[in-house]
């Protein structure tokens, strides 16, 4: 091995292994919303222990205490902050990532690997917060998350609309002319179609955009591009061959933020979940309540409810505030006339994506 | 020229070929930028000086076929991604040449409008792949070619499907030396008698000498030329190639005030005469 090479191994190694510290923070801060206590003397030395089980070769023990201590001392540090955890589906670089940052900066976005794992650390109080795609202005509604949604008992205490610029990711020093594979989410897949078609690339599914770009960057394999975000690419050390490679450039993404708490500051919009009874004009009948009260809805979707096939729930959105007798008159009407309704939240309307 | 079947004009309509807001065959085209993008803010610079001045098209190489295999080969990929940034700061479509046909369907990613080179004019499989992808072409006339030899260059690329062709006179090889190459005016209106494709003419290339690039300018648009493709660089002295025949953005400046005042002048003529 030369010189070069040697230190470019060096260097991945070292951006593993501070990956890895950043995962293990994230862990920290999870369980430090769950201890009554930060200081857990306990805990740090059974810690301790173990990794000085771990002390061979050329790792002496010496070392191992003094960057434990280091490690669990930054540990305390960050839980005492009372940082804002939210969970996102996907690992680092991925859409979900980038709703919370542009939701609010302060946020910590937390990698889950499903929905599911989303909504449950928020009702276990693992995480602050939760932020899910709920539809996309090409791809139509996330049916996942709309069929957790049915049955939550947390709520909607915001939303974010995401613009989805598409990149076509790679190995630094790839020459553009020998990629034939791309690999990504199928939905990503969907989104740059005629752009694979056009160069003859050959599209690949993978679980979860940015996790593909974690996985050619570990794995290295030849002729293999990725569709990721920008921010994915940073992260994982990858070069933009070309950016929105999208088939339309009006590609946005809304999510929302799950909470335990309804929002704490009020909004002008507010999502509702309801079920009909079984005959002629029952739905009818609802949405003619909003539209005799001039409420102005913004989404309408229907699920089965898995539970009991052949009945349906509706998710529904519009534009009314919670201290407005008008909503709460058509509120009111809507409780009486189905057999299952809830208020998801009141919360801001999302600025445009643009 | 028998064996012209798509380029030959007879009982055809002259063509029009679009590229964003410019129309070849409709009024005149003019492309400027440098030989080669040579840095990020060196296209932008240049890229909003000649849209300040008037251009329709904004070139740049990121591809270059040099004489010598030592000489400045060209920023690849990153250059075409400088060049569609300014372009698109600039609001310019952007045209570049493309040299290898693996290249063809990503410098279409990048670019509004290809163009193949004096060099690669009978590059026979670089034309089949451009005839099929959906970017208008700029065809140049090579340096020792007949306007037979060129114009079967064009059926080529339209024989593939795609009837987007522009043809480019960049001078020939003549046994003068005082000038690079000896712009060939008669081959505008030689092809405008043979083709219904729109012909653009190259100064820069086609004399080499900055003094003489305005008046042959002029020239053209005399002679009837759809456009012209002109070199311009924000300091010539320090361009990566071709230096001794770039415009300064001034100089542009001037060239198209003058070639655009000539031909209102002629349209207004034309018109009150008929």
């Amino acid at each position: 091995m030369h010189l070069a090479e040697i230190r470019a191994e060096i260097d991945q190694t070292d951006m593993q292994i501070v990956k890895l510290i950043n995962q293990r923070m994230e862990y920290v801060l999870r369980t430090g919303k769950l201890k009554q206590f930060i200081l857990d003397p306990a805990r740090e030395e059974q810690v301790l222990k173990q990794m000085l089980s771990q002390a061979r070769g050329l790792i002496r023990p010496e070392f191992i205490t003094e960057l434990y201590q280091s490690i669990i001392s930054e540990s305390k540090l960050l839980q005492e902050r009372n940082l804002k955890l939210v969970g996102f589906q996907g690992e680092h670089g991925a859409w979900g990532e980038l709703a919370v940052r542009r939701y609010a900066e302060d946020m910590i976005p937390i990698p889950c690997m499903e929905f599911a794992h989303v909504f449950e650390g928020v009702r276990d109080k693992e995480l602050d917060f939760g932020m899910v795609p709920v539809e996309n202005s090409l791809e139509g509604a996330v049916t996942e998350v709309n069929d957790i949604l049915v049955e939550t008992e947390l709520n909607i205490a915001g939303e974010v609309v995401v613009p989805v610029r598409q990149c076509l990711l790679a190995l630094p020093g790839t020459d553009y002319r020998e990629i034939k594979v791309v690999y990504s989410h199928p939905q990503a897949l969907a989104q740059c179609r005629s752009f694979l078609s056009r160069n003859k690339l050959e599209p690949r599914p993978f679980y979860d955009t940015a996790g593909a770009a974690r996985w050619l960057s570990q794995e290295r394999p030849s002729s293999t591009a990725v569709i990721a975000s920008p921010i994915a690419a940073e992260l994982y050390g990858l070069d933009v061959i070309k950016e929105d490679i999208g088939d339309n450039t009006d590609n946005f993404t809304r999510f929302l933020l799950i909470s335990r708490e309804p929002s704490a500051t009020p909004g002008n919009k507010c999502s509702l979940v309801f079920s009909t009874q079984h005959r002629a004009g029952a739905l009818f009948e609802v949405l003619q309540v909003f539209a005799e009260n001039e409420i102005n809805l913004t989404r309408i979707e229907s699920r089965p409810i898995r539970r009991n096939p052949g009945a349906y729930a509706f998710l529904l959105d519009f534009l009314g505030r919670e201290d407005d007798p008008v909503v709460q008159k058509a509120l009111g009407r809507i409780r009486e006339m189905t057999p299952m309704s809830r208020i998801l939240g009141y919360y801001p309307e999302a600025a445009p994506a643009r | 020229m028998e064996n012209l079947k798509l380029v030959a004009g007879l009982g055809k309509e002259r063509s029009k070929i679009q590229v964003g807001n410019a129309v070849f065959g409709e009024s005149l085209v003019i492309i400027a930028g440098p030989c080669s993008v040579e840095s990020d803010d060196q296209i932008m610079e240049t890229a909003l000086a000649v849209k300040a001045a008037g251009a329709d098209i904004l070139r740049g190489g990121a591809f270059k076929p040099r004489t010598s295999p030592y000489a400045f080969q060209g920023l690849g990929l990153q250059g075409l991604k400088y060049l569609a940034k300014a372009g698109e700061a600039a609001g310019l479509p952007v045209i570049t040449e493309v040299l290898d046909t693996r290249d063809v369907s990503w410098v279409a990613e990048f670019a509004q409008m290809l163009q193949i080179g004096a060099r690669n004019m009978q590059n026979f499989s670089l034309l089949k792949e451009v005839g099929k992808c959906q970017r208008p072409v700029l065809l140049k006339r090579g340096m020792y070619s007949t306007l037979e030899e060129w114009l079967n260059c064009a059926e080529y690329i339209m024989n593939e499907g795609n009837p987007q062709v522009v043809l480019c006179e960049r001078g020939i090889r003549t046994f003068e030396t005082y000038t690079r190459n000896t712009l060939d005016l008669s081959a505008v209106p030689a092809v405008k008698e043979i083709s219904h494709l729109p012909v653009i003419t190259d100064p820069t290339h086609g004399t080499g000498k900055v003094s003489l690039i305005k008046p042959m300018c002029l020239a053209s648009v005399a002679a009837g030329a759809d456009g012209i493709t002109l070199e311009v660089h924000r300091n010539p002295p320090e361009a990566l190639s071709d230096k001794d025949q770039a415009l300064t953005h001034g100089e542009f400046d001037e060239i198209v005030k003058e070639v655009r005042l000539l031909e209102r002048y002629m349209k207004e003529k034309k018109d009150a005469l008929s």
